[in-house]
């Protein structure tokens, strides 16, 4: 049966990061998977500087590359007709959507996207971004955000994360889920420090060990 | 509504434009002017999420010489108002804020640099420093602070507040486009909690009591009729800026107390590759320091001279071409030193390009 998975969230959350790590994920699992960059929000650290690399890694990648959007500037942030017929693809595929309520908003363009029996909705979430700090603060956002299915804990402070920081995030976040009634699919860990950790955080959500892509994806 | 944005500190994961809309709320400012350009329009985003909590206005404008106008006005009317803009933006500002410096009006306006001239790219250079520290038709009484990084955008933003009120300088936090989009940790705080006391704002007019009689006149002017008016105008706003430059002046001095090969003047994020060039160098046996100025208005210049004596060259090494390299010339004059440079306009420079540059010599 095939995943067919978008990542909201807050800007700089790690959604695009944790998507391109979801669809190589997929793919060792000896799936065909299609990576779709549906940020129109942000022109920076998009997955577009990193398609030819994906590309070779053996994922189908839709997005512009950067030569197709030279001297566009920040106006590259364009529909194209492949992303509006992106459920079509065989296979599993993962969206990756700019940020908040607007990117969420890209769903309405998507063709299929009401209907998909499999499309789920993950909300990446970090409280090291002051807008989702706190409980009250993810369970106002999540529920501004529209349709979401699960959470995932992406909580760190790019070099200086420690597991502390990490169970911090996982407790917070747990707390909102439950209030939202929704699951925390995962809790993100970067390949530095996966030996602190065992398969579970402190609050039972399953660990998944990232690796970093997207500090080569600036502009 | 008067609960604190920022309460005690934290240790945080931001991009740069966010860290300035925090600072400015945690600096208790009142409202933000603005227009939208790329990469600073995160920071009216942010400001217009954040700002309705805490009370906070927003107005924006059809154009950045308005922008700049209702920044001097939100100021007049004694509101701790500020702005952000770069590139073209940064251009039509020039007439506002020839006016802020003409009236001593205290703005506060955030530039994160993007390429030039015109509209160039959107992403990052340091080809605003020309502009933003002599810009218009001034004379450069203005104060200005090139920020490195996340924490130095949210210190700096705080105390371009207090410094352009108490010194009635209009001020500006100079940060580029890698800064106000690049992700790294930091820690926000509430400014009382460090003992900063954010000085006190005043309307400029419509002031209590009768002129002459309880008070002297507050005569706000930017048009003189004759050349001497404008003369003594003039040399007055300049013995005050000089008066007022020792107090202000910030710089970061690395590996300078000992007789060095070369020195590296570099300043912003670029003094970061800088600093990260000198263990590399140590390792190749070249002793090299590196004097980062903070302020570039006024510029530490005394202090420059007293590193650049004890260096046998200088590099000077920046994002734009020869900008800074003018600041630094007009400070060293009259010192014999060989300037070498390491200019690219718009690019990023890494620690091992500044190396190379060191090590291919003269």
């Amino acid at each position: 049966m095939r995943v067919v998975e978008a990542f909201v969230g807050e800007y700089a959350s790690g959604k695009s990061e944790n998507a391109i790590n979801r669809s190589l994920e997929l793919l060792s699992q000896n799936q065909k998977v299609t990576l779709v960059d549906l940020d129109t929000v942000e022109p920076f650290y998009t997955l577009r500087p990193l398609k030819k690399a994906l590309q070779e890694m053996g994922l189908n990648v839709i997005a512009w590359s950067p030569e197709q959007t030279m001297g566009l500037g920040e106006a590259g942030s364009l529909l194209n007709p492949e992303m509006i017929w992106a459920l079509k693809n065989e296979g599993s595929i993962v969206l990756d959507i700019g940020y908040g309520v607007h990117g969420a908003k890209i769903f309405n363009l998507i063709e299929g996207a009401d209907t998909d029996p499999n499309l789920q909705v993950y909300a990446v979430v970090s409280i090291a971004r002051p807008m989702t700090a706190t409980k009250e603060d993810i369970v106002r956002y999540i529920k501004d955000l529209g349709n979401v299915d699960g959470l995932i804990n992406n909580t760190h402070l790019g070099s200086e994360t420690t597991p502390d920081v990490i169970e911090e995030g996982a407790w917070v976040i747990t707390e909102a889920a439950r209030e939202l009634g929704l699951p925390v699919m995962y809790t993100a860990v970067c390949q530095e420090l996966a030996d602190k950790f065992a398969n579970t955080d402190k609050m039972g959500n399953p660990i998944k060990i990232i690796r970093r892509f997207m500090p080569q994806a600036f502009w | 509504m008067s609960e604190k944005p920022v309460k005690g500190e934290r240790r945080v994961f931001m991009t740069g434009n966010e860290v300035c809309a925090w600072a400015a709320l945690a600096a208790e400012a009142d409202i933000m002017y603005g227009y939208p350009i790329t990469p600073q329009t995160d920071i009216m985003q942010y400001w217009t999420r954040l700002g309705p909590k805490f009370g906070r206005k927003f107005l924006q404008t059809e154009d950045e010489i308005s922008a700049g106008f209702t920044t001097v006005g939100g100021v007049i009317a004694g509101k701790r108002a500020f702005s952000a803009t770069t590139g073209p933006g940064n251009t039509l500002f020039q007439e506002p804020m020839s006016m802020a410096e003409m009236m001593r009006i205290p703005t506060v306006v955030i530039i994160p640099q993007r390429g030039g001239p015109s509209t160039a790219t959107v992403i990052y250079s340091q080809q605003e420093v020309t502009m933003t520290t002599f810009g218009g038709n001034g004379e450069g009484f203005r104060i200005v602070y090139s920020t490195a990084g996340h924490q130095d955008l949210y210190d700096y933003t705080i105390k371009a507040f207090n410094t352009a009120w108490k010194y009635r300088f209009p001020t500006f936090v100079l940060g580029d486009g890698y800064q106000a989009k690049m992700r790294e940790p930091l820690t926000i705080y509430d400014p009382a909690e460090r003992g900063i006391k954010m000085v006190e704002t005043e309307p400029l007019v419509g002031l209590p009591g009768t002129p002459g009689v309880d008070r002297p006149a507050q005569y706000l002017r930017n048009t003189y009729n004759t050349e001497e008016e404008l003369y003594d105008v003039v040399m007055d706003i300049a013995k005050d800026y000089e008066k007022a430059a020792p107090e202000i002046i910030e710089w970061q001095d690395f590996d300078t107390d000992t007789e060095m090969d070369v020195l590296i003047l570099a300043h912003g994020v670029v003094s970061r590759s800088a600093q990260g060039a000198l263990p590399l160098l140590k390792d190749e046996g070249i002793r090299a320091g590196h004097f980062r100025p903070i302020t570039l208005r006024p510029m530490p210049e005394e202090q420059m001279r007293r590193a650049a004596a004890k260096a046998k060259r200088i590099l000077v090494v920046e994002s734009a071409y020869g900008q800074f390299l003018k600041l630094v010339k007009q400070s060293l004059y009259g010192m014999d030193k060989p300037i070498d440079t390491l200019l690219r306009p718009g690019v990023g420079v890494t620690a091992e390009e500044i190396v190379d540059r060191i090590k291919e010599g003269r």
